[in-house]
């Protein structure tokens, strides 16, 4: 049934935190280069306030608009990518990052949909997330992340 | 509409060798599986079994791939009553070693478009999985499982 099934990636994982510590992980520029492969956002996490992800060299990578944000439960950002243009052409995502305490552990819910049927930038957001969360997770967890390196790495790295 | 299929990508600190053993020795995943004794190491055509916390024998699946340490895939049946009706569906277990962590990737797929069984494993893998990652990584699992009851939920949903 077409139109039923937009393009959508949504990723789970638990990390033995606290949720202010999260909201801070993930909202902190300087903590951010750490797990993000050495990019930051800009922005001051006001809905209606613009939203920049700068690579470690400053170029923009991905920009759009705070839509909500309740700390430490619940960012909503109008995503689009700025430095291909084949996935800038596809315009805007929405990404909704929820975090939900549970015992002893929080909750990290990604969900990143692209109003359109097919989605090349949600294809590549898919490798992205994992290799983001996996390293967040990590640095909470353990003070270092999993991925080292300054850039994101593609799936050519590895195969 | 396309059928159910679950992928979930994680990366580890850890070495093949690791992720393999924790994911079929049952003395290990008693540890981070939040209780459950997942037994899967055989051959193909052999079986992994899962006892739940309380002893109950939950799955007695048959192994489809041994390859260790690189790829298990194994057919998954609940024997929970609430899931008997539904055919078997099926685990791929896929381990990378790239410099010195591990990308472990699970899909799970092979499932009827109804699938209840479905519903539960979106969200107990993502669970078990990060405290697989947790317990490689720092020696301690999570403490607790997302589901209410082990006869709610399916041995990890």
């Amino acid at each position: 049934m077409p139109g039923q099934d937009k393009p959508k990636f949504v990723y789970v994982t638990f990390i033995r935190t606290t949720p202010e510590k999260l909201w801070s992980a993930l909202t902190n520029p300087d903590f951010t280069r750490r797990y993000w492969f050495g990019m930051h956002h800009e922005t001051d996490w006001k809905p209606g306030s613009s939203w920049r992800l700068l690579f470690a060299d400053g170029q923009v990578a991905d920009a759009g608009e705070i839509v909500e944000a309740d700390p430490p439960k619940l960012l909503v950002i109008k995503w689009r990518n700025e430095f291909k243009p084949e996935l800038k052409s596809e315009g805007y995502s929405r990404c909704a990052i929820e975090i939900e305490p549970v015992d002893g552990a929080v909750k990290l819910t990604i969900t990143h949909v692209m109003d359109r049927d097919e989605s090349k930038f949600i294809e590549a957001v898919s490798g992205g997330w994992p290799r983001i969360l996996s390293n967040l997770k990590s640095l909470l967890e353990t003070g270092d992340v999993v991925l080292k390196g300054r850039h994101l790495p593609g799936d050519h790295d590895e195969r | 509409m396309s059928r159910p299929k679950f992928v979930y990508v994680t990366y580890i600190v850890s070495t093949a060798e690791q992720v393999w053993q924790a994911l079929t020795d049952p003395a290990i995943t008693e540890r981070y599986w939040y209780g459950f004794r997942v037994a899967a190491s055989g051959r193909a055509g052999e079986h992994m079994t899962a006892i739940d916390p309380d002893g109950k024998e939950v799955h007695r699946d048959v192994i489809l791939v041994s390859d260790p340490p690189r790829r298990l895939a194994y057919a998954w049946r609940p024997l929970y009553d609430e899931f008997k009706h539904e055919r078997a569906s099926r685990v791929t277990i896929d381990i990378m070693p790239l410099k010195d962590q591990v990308r472990l990737t699970v899909t799970h797929d092979d499932f009827d478009e109804s699938s209840v069984v479905f519903e539960k494993i979106t969200e107990g893998w993502p669970s078990v999985l990060s405290s697989l990652k947790s317990y490689l990584e720092t020696g301690r699992a999570l403490s607790t499982p997302v589901w209410r009851s082990a006869s709610e939920a399916e041995m990890h949903a």
